[in-house]
């Protein structure tokens, strides 16, 4: 009964993908090549891209500037979330301003960049900071907000000093909040990625994008776009993964 | 306002048998970090940076003008309403698929993976699809919006739409109420929480969505306003378009927090 029911499950999902292969190949061949191009030519200018090693630099280009600039995000943002945890009156004083930052849409700031910081690694790398930290501030505030007294109260009647405090409440209570912070990093970060490449000096994958909408090759562009759903599909499983690893932390059920 | 209220909440439980003096006050607090963070700004533009970078005396001076300009005006009724017409376009076709495939799981397995996919793609990544599609026109900023904010609405909802209670169903079924009834009176309203959250998470999405559509096919807008006027280093005037999107995403985010807890007081779901 059970493995009846996976099985049709599994036919209507690899229907579902199969049609959709096949309305993406008709499409292409019915429109015109300047707005659509099909699925087999999308695929063969992947396959032409990776074997020349074109893929594979940009790629490790759009790589390092992500994960600079996500690592630099977690560095400051946790810690400096962690700071506010157990500075009450530090925490109540900037929780409005965090809240704001978080609600900021980033983008907005990147002809700032632009204009101060010009063509280079460094600013790119700020784009993508701007876009991932303040998730990260804004989840380990919120749940250095809602440590229990209590527990505080337990360690210190337990003659904890302030090391043992941080190690054995304050960190593992946060780290879950943190996670959820991270997750919402990973995603926001790539956009930041994308728009850095974009509208600052053009690399990597959004180099790609930009190059095959500007030379009409709607193909190219197609298989670099398909490229980003792919890694973006990769890094939120990742960050799924990452929050519910450490969501049990929470000693409640979410 | 709602996580001020928490953080009074919070400081009110930590100190209250020892009421600490007047500037520990969370008002005064909060106030003073304001003051504190504006004169760091100021002083640290002012000796660091060359004299075009927006500091906060330099703003407060062109505020008032920026606000007054009609071509300001324009630009920020262009942007505002491509973000709420492409928002109530999500949330209207968002909440049908979402329900649609909460509830009916052939539906759920034909489009779970172009769902999920398209949710997770920088909308971004798809710009220059969309602008050689709609043309630079308003209509690539409209589309951009929609494209980041229906996935979320609809994967938010159909989340919900899973999540009611079996108890309620049945309940439903055993006075009789037909699939329509059903929907209506029991499905969506159970999951009106999770696509209100969806809907926070799309007005966040869409104000960057419309903005970066203006950098990219230049049309007016406030993003487009912010792009200009920081090319001729204008950069005070400029901020105050920034101004004004954290206004509306920070007055947006407390609208939906308001409307949750004043009309849904089931919804115990916060994020």
């Amino acid at each position: 009964m059970k493995s009846r029911e996976n099985l049709s499950e599994y036919l209507a999902i690899a229907a579902s993908l199969a049609i959709g292969a096949v309305a993406w190949e008709v499409s292409g061949r019915m429109a015109s090549g300047a707005f659509w191009a099909p699925l087999s030519a999308t695929l063969k200018n992947l396959w032409d891209v990776a074997r020349d090693g074109v893929l594979l630099r940009q790629c490790l280009s759009s790589f390092q500037l992500y994960v600079t600039g996500l690592l630099i995000a977690i560095a400051v943002g946790a810690p400096l979330g962690l700071v506010l945890a157990r500075v009450a009156w530090l925490r109540t004083a900037l929780d409005p301003y965090i809240m704001m930052l978080y609600a900021t849409p980033m983008v907005a700031l990147v002809p700032f960049i632009l204009s101060i910081m010009g063509f280079g690694f460094a600013p790119k790398v700020l784009v993508v900071f701007l876009f991932a930290v303040f998730p990260v501030l804004y989840n380990t505030v919120e749940g250095a907000r809602s440590v229990k007294p209590e527990l505080v109260e337990v360690a210190r009647a337990f003659r904890s000093n302030e090391w043992q405090l941080w190690r054995d409440v304050m960190i593992p209570y946060t780290l879950p909040f943190t996670m959820t912070g991270i997750r919402q990093a990973i995603a926001r970060g790539l956009v930041g990625m994308v728009v850095a490449e974009f509208f600052l000096s053009p690399s990597g994958l959004g180099q790609m994008i930009m190059m095959g909408s500007q030379n009409f090759d709607t193909a190219g562009m197609l298989s670099a776009i398909l490229m980003i759903i792919v890694v973006g599909v990769g890094l939120m499983d990742l960050g799924r993964h990452l929050e519910n690893r450490f969501a049990a932390w929470r000693g409640e059920s979410r | 306002m709602s996580s001020a209220g928490a953080v009074l909440a919070g400081a009110g439980r930590g100190t209250s048998d020892d009421v600490g003096p007047w500037y520990a006050a969370p008002i005064v607090l909060k106030f003073a970090a304001g003051l504190v963070l504006l004169s760091l700004w100021e002083a640290g533009v002012r000796s660091l940076a060359p004299a075009y970078v927006a500091r906060p005396s330099g703003i407060a001076t062109v505020f008032f003008r920026v606000l007054s300009d009609s071509q300001f005006l324009a630009a920020a009724r262009a942007t505002l309403g491509a973000v709420v017409g492409g928002l109530l376009l999500s949330i209207v076709f968002g909440t049908v698929v979402g329900l649609a495939m909460g509830r009916i799981a052939n539906v759920e397995r034909g489009l779970r993976y172009y769902i999920n996919s398209l949710f997770a793609t920088p909308m971004v990544a798809i710009l220059p699809l969309l602008s050689l599609w709609f043309g630079y026109s308003g209509d690539t900023r409209l589309a951009t919006v929609v494209f980041a904010a229906f996935f979320s609405v609809a994967v938010n909802t159909c989340d919900g739409a899973r999540a009611v209670p079996v108890e309620y169903l049945e309940v439903a079924r055993s006075f009789r109420a037909r699939g329509l009834r059903t929907l209506f009176d029991v499905v969506l309203p159970s999951s009106l929480p999770y696509l209100l959250a969806g809907v926070r998470l799309a007005a966040g999405r869409s104000l960057v969505a419309a903005v970066v559509a203006e950098f990219f096919v230049s049309i007016p807008g406030l993003g487009y306003y912010i792009l200009f006027n920081s090319r001729t280093f204008k950069h005070n005037e400029a901020f105050v378009a920034v101004v004004i999107l954290v206004a509306v995403g920070v007055g947006f985010d407390a609208f939906v927090n308001w409307v949750t807890r004043r009309y849904l007081p089931w919804a115990r779901r916060s994020g």
